[in-house]
């Protein structure tokens, strides 16, 4: 089971921010990836990144998973600053990220894709039985509708294996993750699943940074909306107070009319 | 799971240990593979094979053959010879969905998280595309399906079928809820506000089994009510009957989505709760006030606490005109248990004439937040003519 940051209700109040990004640029070349970019995550909050195709967002996602170093600006994770940029160096200050290719091996069972690359050793050999422990109870945190650890992936639906990529990220007890496009190319069903796993993470205190494209899934579970255009933020949207227009005009960059009915 | 039964005791008590067992698995999943069963319960593909063989002749379950990982599977579904129900309740912020065979038991449920004012055409659409998806995975057909049963968090006409006051469901008013859904599912579709069926749903198979009166308060994102009199819901006049979020507490408080001043639900709405906190706690959630309180935040108990006493007036007010002998509370402000109970049932106890005799009692919904769901079923059996097997 996941005993994760009982703390994180007093942190609800702390005035650092779990994740702060800050001035961040990114180029690639004369692509200008991300410019002079602001991001900031709580404990026990929902952030998605909006915006159209190379707007950023992934990019954004990479340099916070470790995978983009930054080439100006600064990253802090719980107001300690972030100097080396690798995804092992991410995973050590607490940020887990599931990427849209989940990179699960089909022929391994649901526990060994949970502990792939960092299994639990005992004594020479692989503690099996307490990685299907540990995997039960992320399952079981998650909600999941999976069958049995022991199930090869193979055997698996879209949503299932998104819900094996997020109960990997438990393994190092993260405190934020990142997710990008989670419910991209899934049935209903298994958006319903995702989208309440996704709940239940920020009920565990963690801070989620969800990356997508459905305004109405990113509404359903985001406290808060971040848009970005061309590689710059443009506008921050607390989800349950911001209808469906303010958002799309934020993202397609179009004059804002203030119609809005109290 | 894993754990065995504490004594192995004789031959045959294995056998019908190891049967209930695998009979868990395949409720837990709808439809699952033997191969799949083997590994969910433990028990030897051989076991497997056999108790599925056992199950098949005495009709308890269904296979068919499908194709797993390109292997030729047999799926093995419990066997609903009568029909499917579903039940669609759809809430502020979520949607629930279950399917039943004709015995009411849940073969598939689902939750979808909605976004804050949600569109009737998104969540209509995704509605339809649940039902069929998760009837498809069962192995049946949608043709299969007897009847549905819907719950709107509003009042719903019983004449027309479509919410009767405008506001309180944004942007759902003139929608005609059961047609939108009765052409893409295909069974005929019964819509009624939800706290309607969640007192059918405690009075056919919760806490209120057997009870003739009954109030059901559903306190949820706002307070809603269902009316059971002599053995039968009291919808009133387009349905307005047990608005109970509706009724005026304060003569001089702000405006309602319904349009009057004071409401119950501008007391103690979740919108009204997460402002009074915004203060002191910053912006939290319906879930979070909730989440807070059972990990002993005073503050969000406090305004718990209050919700339920102001709950409790109006409850105990309804009480006194309609003579309910049971009070049942249920939707999500439920879940706090005694932390909203106890203001109420003191409310309740205040009225000194509901306290004498054969006190009116007050209870949390034996179902929970499944009581609206049961309800959908219990519609839409009626409505599929089923006869009901309440057991």
């Amino acid at each position: 089971m996941v005993e994760t940051q009982q703390s994180n209700k007093e942190e609800l109040m702390a005035a650092t921010p779990l994740l702060r990004a800050r001035g961040i640029s990114k180029y690639f070349g004369a692509v200008q990836a991300l410019v002079d970019v602001d991001l900031e995550v709580d404990a026990h909050e929902v952030v998605a990144l909006v915006g159209d195709n190379a707007a950023g967002k992934s990019t954004l996602a990479r340099v916070i998973a470790g995978v983009h170093a930054p080439d100006e600006g600064t990253l802090e994770i719980d107001g300690e600053q972030v100097r080396t940029f690798t995804t092992r160096a991410a995973r050590a200050n607490g940020v887990a990220t599931v990427f849209q290719e989940l990179a699960l091996a089909e022929n391994l069972d649901v526990t060994a894709n949970i502990f792939l690359g960092q299994e639990l050793p005992d004594r020479g050999l692989l503690d099996e039985e307490a990685m299907e422990t540990l995997a039960r109870g992320y399952l079981k945190d998650l909600n999941a509708r999976i069958p049995s650890p022991r199930t090869p992936v193979a055997h698996l639906t879209a949503g299932q294996r998104q819900c094996v990529a997020i109960a990997r990220t438990l393994v190092g007890k993260p405190r934020i993750i990142v997710l990008d496009e989670p419910t991209s190319s899934l049935s209903v069903a298994q958006t319903a699943e995702v989208l309440t796993h996704i709940e239940q993470l920020r009920s565990m205190g963690l801070g989620v940074v969800i990356i997508s494209h459905n305004l109405t899934d990113i509404r359903a579970v985001a406290d808060r909306i971040e848009v970005l255009r061309h590689g710059r933020n443009n506008g921050s949207f607390i989800a349950a107070e911001t209808a469906y227009e303010d958002i799309i005009a934020a993202i397609t960059g179009a004059p804002r009319t203030s119609r809005r009915l109290a | 799971m894993a754990t065995m039964r504490g004594t192995s005791g004789s031959q045959s008590s294995l056998r019908e240990a190891n049967s209930e067992r695998l009979l868990d698995a395949v409720r837990q999943f709808g439809s699952i593979t033997q191969v799949e069963l083997a590994q969910a319960t433990g028990l030897s593909p051989a076991t497997v094979s056999t108790i599925v063989k056992q199950l098949l002749e005495t009709g308890v379950v269904e296979t068919r053959h499908t194709i797993r990982s390109g292997r030729r599977a047999q799926l093995v579904t419990i066997a609903h010879r009568a029909g499917l129900l579903v039940a669609v309740h759809v809430g502020e912020r979520t949607m629930r969905l279950a399917i039943a065979d004709s015995s009411f038991d849940f073969l598939e449920q689902r939750s979808l998280p909605l976004p804050v004012d949600h569109r009737h055409d998104t969540t209509l659409d995704r509605a339809a595309v649940l039902v069929a998806e998760l009837v498809d995975g069962l192995g049946s057909s949608l043709s299969e399906v007897l009847a549905v049963g819907v719950g709107l968090p509003a009042p719903v006409d019983p004449a027309t079928g479509r919410i009767s006051v405008p506001g309180i469901l944004r942007g759902w008013e003139d929608i005609p809820v059961a047609e939108v859904l009765e052409r893409r599912i295909g069974a005929p579709i019964a819509v009624h506000n939800d706290a309607n069926l969640g007192a059918l749903g405690e009075l056919r198979f919760g806490a209120a089994r057997g009870a003739s009166d009954l109030l059901y308060v559903r306190a949820s994102y706002g307070v809603g009510g269902g009316v059971i009199v002599a053995g039968a819901l009291h919808q009133g006049h387009r349905g307005l009957a047990g608005e109970l979020g509706h009724a005026l507490v304060d003569a001089q408080g702000p405006i309602c989505r319904c349009g009057s001043r004071g409401c119950l639900n501008t007391v103690c709405g979740a919108q009204a709760l997460v402002d009074s906190l915004r203060h002191s706690r910053g912006s939290l959630t319906l879930t979070d006030v909730l989440d807070l309180a059972s990990d002993g935040d005073p503050g969000c108990q406090q305004v718990i606490i209050d919700a339920g006493a102001a709950i409790g007036t109006v409850a105990a007010n309804t009480a006194v005109s309609l003579g309910p002998r049971l009070i049942i509370v249920g939707g999500e402000l439920a879940q706090a248990g005694p932390l909203v109970l106890e203001p109420l049932r003191d409310a309740v106890r205040r009225r000194v004439p509901l306290a004498q005799g054969t006190a009116l009692e007050v209870q949390a919904a034996q179902l929970g937040l499944d009581a609206e769901l049961y309800g959908g079923l219990a519609v839409a059996a009626d409505l599929a003519h089923v006869t009901a097997r309440a057991v």
